[in-house]
């Protein structure tokens, strides 16, 4: 759930670290669905996804005081959770995600429209899949989660000119395996 | 490499507009925003606040914080070790280091697996200054450094559990500043550079 309207980020941060525990719950509710999707598109794994916010919120909720910038909360906890994919990733020894956790099952009860969304969306993460962990990165911020180029800098550390590059190499390679799998 | 035409990565990047391009560019830009908005319909994970927040409320057990050194220090990570060089060893000197002190006999009663750390930087104008770090979860206000003869160097002796810590100085309560008087710096998983400081049992 998006949580819009409310304390802004920098107050519910002051919250936080003034001693209200609970005021956590705001920022995890703001930025939980924005988060789990950028770890899924990242690690092709929704339980996997799952463990990587919860461990990077909680990393956040520690650190928070470290948190320099509240206003810029949203790409601080976003560099969290992008490292914590990359270890993740590091860990597997492969920087693809697998290409039955990327499928999307769509229910039986679906009408004819819905399965033929899950199909394409199948279609999608496969492609994405077969994307280098650092194209795939650059093409879900920028497109997906609609990052600018320089919130993508925040977020990864990375130079704009560089992103861009990686952007665009993300979207033909994108299109090829679109292809290959069409 | 087959690269798709400049034009198409612009109209993308909101450089020009869409309406520009001729319709055969069009449908590509239309087929990767479609595969985007696909890719940005993944299902929230259910109870991930709850998940958080019982982790949150839980108390940590006794050891969690050396445990938490432990795993750190036996799992990998991307680990970037610099040399200063010698004109910040100069100005380390000039000043004070991170330093261990023995045990001396009037000293503070130590564990077995502790030791003492004194933290020491130069902070000519600074209305007051701690040291923050992965002994104290990071925060400010716990540790405070004094100089008590206003000469702009500020110090704090610490008693802690031996091993490797990361930490940084907050000045004036707002100010993060790695010690840039020691030639060990990490980089974080926050882009921050922390020194590391490695404590060890005083020689008895």
């Amino acid at each position: 759930m998006d949580v819009r309207g409310g304390p802004s980020d920098q107050e519910v941060v002051a919250r936080v670290l003034g001693g209200d525990r609970e005021a956590f719950g705001l920022v995890i509710r703001r930025y939980e669905t924005g988060l789990v999707r950028f770890a899924t598109r990242m690690l092709g794994s929704r339980d996997a996804a799952a463990d990587a916010v919860a461990e990077s919120l909680m990393r956040a909720y520690r650190h928070l005081a470290s948190c320099r910038d509240p206003s810029r909360l949203r790409t601080w906890l976003y560099r969290i959770v992008a490292n914590r994919c990359k270890s993740y990733l590091a860990r597997r020894h492969v920087g693809d995600v697998t290409l039955e956790e990327a499928s999307p099952v769509a229910d039986s009860t679906d009408n004819e429209a819905s399965l033929e969304r899950a199909e394409q969306l199948a279609l999608a993460a496969r492609a994405l899949a077969q994307l280098s962990s650092e194209k795939r990165e650059a093409f879900v911020l920028k497109h997906v989660e609609g990052l600018s180029y320089q919130e993508m800098a925040a977020v990864t550390g990375v130079r704009i000119p560089t992103l861009k590059m990686r952007v665009h190499r993300a979207r033909e390679a994108l299109l090829r395996a679109l292809e290959d799998h069409a | 490499m087959n690269a798709i035409d400049p034009r198409i990565h612009q109209a993308l990047d909101g450089e020009i507009s869409r309406d520009s391009l001729p319709p055969e560019l069009r449908g590509t830009v239309d087929r990767l925003e479609t595969v985007a908005a696909l890719l940005a319909s993944a299902p929230a994970a259910a109870g991930l606040e709850a998940r958080v927040m019982a982790a949150l409320r839980r108390p940590a057990p006794p050891g969690a914080g050396a445990r938490r050194l432990v795993r750190w220090l036996t799992t990998p990570h991307p680990v970037t070790f610099r040399i200063r060089p010698a004109w910040s060893l100069a100005l380390a000197a000039a000043v004070a280091l991170l330093t261990l002190v023995p045990t001396q006999e009037a000293g503070p009663v130590l564990g077995e697996h502790e030791g003492i750390a004194q933290f020491v930087g130069r902070f000519p104008d600074a209305r007051s200054v701690h040291v923050v770090g992965s002994f104290n979860d990071w925060r400010p206000g716990t540790i405070p450094l004094e100089d008590p003869d206003h000469d702009g160097v500020w110090r704090a002796t610490v008693v802690l559990p031996t091993g490797a810590y990361e930490y940084m100085f907050v000045v004036d309560g707002e100010r993060w500043v790695p010690d840039h008087m020691v030639d060990r710096l990490v980089e974080d998983d926050f882009g921050r550079e922390n020194s590391i400081v490695i404590v060890r049992t005083a020689r008895r």
